[in-house]
């Protein structure tokens, strides 16, 4: 491994031990999500039990549900505080006087942390199984297209969680910012209701955003909502995003780092 | 050629102006004011590899932000700077590779993890290879005992160690320029003695070093050369020993008598030298001119005529020196 990657896995490593280092908080995402995956399987059951729904049946919610369980566990499990304190007390001023991109740096320790999630999101998911039997992918391509898409989540989480950390350089402050980001992202991707329950102009919105590739698109090409072809298209829409907001998010650093104001030792 | 060069180096930050209180920050909300504060006022400074720089001023005189400017944490308002014949903001991460930067009071240690995990850290960082990882790490150890909390949680440390640590992370890729501010703030005698020692190894090994401090002990101890700066701007660059002979003119002996000390009469009896009563009733401060007698002179006449049972010589203090500056008594 070159050197260059060898400091992206130094940083995704240290990232992930992090998160080891409370073990406790593992037990309470299990807890949180697993709760809110059970309260909503309970909530469709109910709601579908008098036929499909907007193109959803009981047996297609099960996997949408479980679906939604592994990227919100993923993607609110991640250590977003960690970059935004970093620059709220200062810190951001020893990160750069360190030899390394900064974007990159935390995109590895994003990454890092969001591997912690592997565990909750695995037992989440066996349990899950084992009590609602879901119906597996429509078809083994799906499958596949399904875990690239799930893969495509690491990124597009990482550019629109850093690009809204970056916001802290202007605002001062990351709690209002971290909830307008996360309540965008549970209605829009889909994870809160499926989009195709909104009304048509609604969905449009969401489709204009990066949101709902985070629950939508995996799970719309798990059920085979989409062909072959449309799969392909959201996942080259996915990637599309996650590239974007890298780049974006270059942009916006260099106008952040000028306002770097720290004061003082 | 330098090895750090800044030109008319100035930072100016803006900063809200508002008045105190529920009305001042109402209006505020509404009509928002700034108002632009220099923090660093177009200094000048020049710095030859292998030099050991104190760089030294009042709290606020612009220190820290200085060492920000140099290292490229901050871009300055104008003028430039270059290290290694790098723009440091410009060039940061290349400028990253040779620098070393201990903030006394912001550790860059991971606080959640052992210290050693953050040397790991920074060994893949800077592309240490484990042959200069362990040897680096084994000579840390013999000067800074970091072998003792290696294992340790960061937020498990002591001051001390985390400074000791800190130190270690700073220096763990042998930078060619380090700066440190305030590397012994908070810290023990113990503990500073044993890092000012550390400091100067380093210096004599050839590293060049930019130290700030309040603990001008620090400053006297490691470094040849000192910049005072205040608001902003430089009131003196230049070695510390000419500091002391520029500005130090007088010295002083503590004589104790065998009886108490009859102050006016030995003011009349001696006219050349200053006279003051000391602590104890047969303590007296004798103050001398250091350019118009010798030591041995005062001495020689002082212990033949008066026999004190016992004397002390107060050695020149930089600090009186420092504090006049900061007090605009003296110029460059």
């Amino acid at each position: 491994m070159s050197n260059a990657f060898a400091v992206d896995r130094a940083f995704a490593v240290i990232a992930f031990k992090r998160r080891l280092a409370y073990k406790a908080q593992w037990l309470v995402a299990l807890v949180l999500g697993g709760g809110a995956m059970l309260v909503s399987m309970a909530m469709w059951r109910e709601l579908l039990s008098g036929g499909a729904l907007s193109g959803y049946d009981w047996d297609a919610m099960r996997a949408y549900v479980i679906i939604g369980f592994i990227t919100a566990t993923m993607v609110f499990g991640a250590a977003d505080w960690h970059i935004a304190d970093r620059i709220l007390d200062g810190h951001v001023a020893i990160d750069l006087t360190k030899p390394v991109d900064f974007q990159r740096a935390r995109a590895a320790e994003y990454v890092g942390s969001m591997f912690s999630t592997v565990p909750t999101v695995a037992l989440g998911v066996l349990g899950a199984w084992i009590l609602f039997d879901p119906p597996g992918p429509a078809s083994a391509t799906a499958g596949v297209l399904t875990a690239v898409s799930l893969v495509l989540v690491f990124p597009l989480a990482f550019g629109l969680t850093y690009l809204t950390v970056l916001v802290c350089f202007w605002t001062k402050r990351y709690l209002g910012v971290m909830w307008l980001r996360e309540a965008l992202l549970a209605f829009f991707s889909g994870m809160m209701i499926p989009l195709a329950f909104m009304p048509s102009w609604l969905q449009a919105v969401a489709w204009a955003l990066p949101f709902p590739h985070f629950t939508t698109t995996p799970s719309a090409i798990y059920l085979g909502h989409v062909d072959t072809a449309g799969a392909l298209g959201l996942l080259a829409a996915e990637a599309a995003w996650a590239a974007g907001m890298w780049f974006g998010a270059r942009i916006v650093f260099n106008h952040a780092v000028r306002k770097v104001t720290v004061h003082g030792g | 050629m330098p090895i750090l060069e800044a030109r008319n180096l100035t930072k100016t930050f803006r900063r809200p102006d508002k008045a105190s209180g529920f009305k001042g920050a109402v209006k505020h909300l509404v009509q928002r004011k700034y108002k632009n504060y220099t923090a660093v006022d177009g200094i000048d400074l020049s710095i030859e590899a292998g030099e050991s720089v104190a760089y030294v001023g009042p709290n606020g005189a612009g220190k820290s932000t200085t060492v920000k400017l140099l290292t490229g944490i901050l871009r300055p308002s104008e003028g430039t700077v270059r290290v290694m014949g790098r723009d440091p903001h410009v060039e940061r991460i290349p400028n990253a590779h040779d620098i070393g930067v201990l903030f006394g009071q912001r550790t860059q240690l991971w606080w959640d993890l052992p210290v050693e995990e953050s040397l790991k850290l920074l060994k893949h960082m800077y592309g240490v290879s484990d042959a200069d990882y362990k040897a680096r790490l084994a000579r840390f150890d013999d000067l800074l005992d970091l072998g003792e909390f290696m294992p340790a949680l960061a937020r498990t440390l002591s001051l001390g160690q985390r400074m000791r640590a800190d130190l270690a992370c700073a220096l763990i890729h042998a930078p060619k320029m380090v700066y440190l501010d305030e590397p012994t703030i908070g810290l023990d005698i113990s503990v500073k003695d044993r890092l000012r020692a550390f400091l100067r190894e380093l210096v004599d090994d050839g590293t060049t070093l930019l130290l700030t401090s309040h603990d001008l002990a620090d400053i006297e101890e490691v470094c040849e050369r000192i910049v005072v700066i205040d608001k902003g701007a430089i009131a003196y660059d230049g070695p510390i020993q000419q500091l002391k002979a520029h500005y130090i003119t007088t010295k002083a002996v503590n004589l104790f008598l065998e009886g108490p000390a009859d102050v006016p009469a030995l003011a009349e009896k001696f006219p050349e030298y200053a006279w003051a009563a000391g602590e104890a009733p047969s303590e007296v401060v004798v103050t001398y001119e250091s350019n118009r007698f010798t030591t041995a002179e005062v001495l020689g006449g002082l212990t033949a005529q008066l026999a004190p049972r016992d004397l002390s010589l107060s050695e020149p203090s930089i600090e009186d020196v420092i504090r006049r500056l900061y007090a605009g008594e003296l110029t460059k």
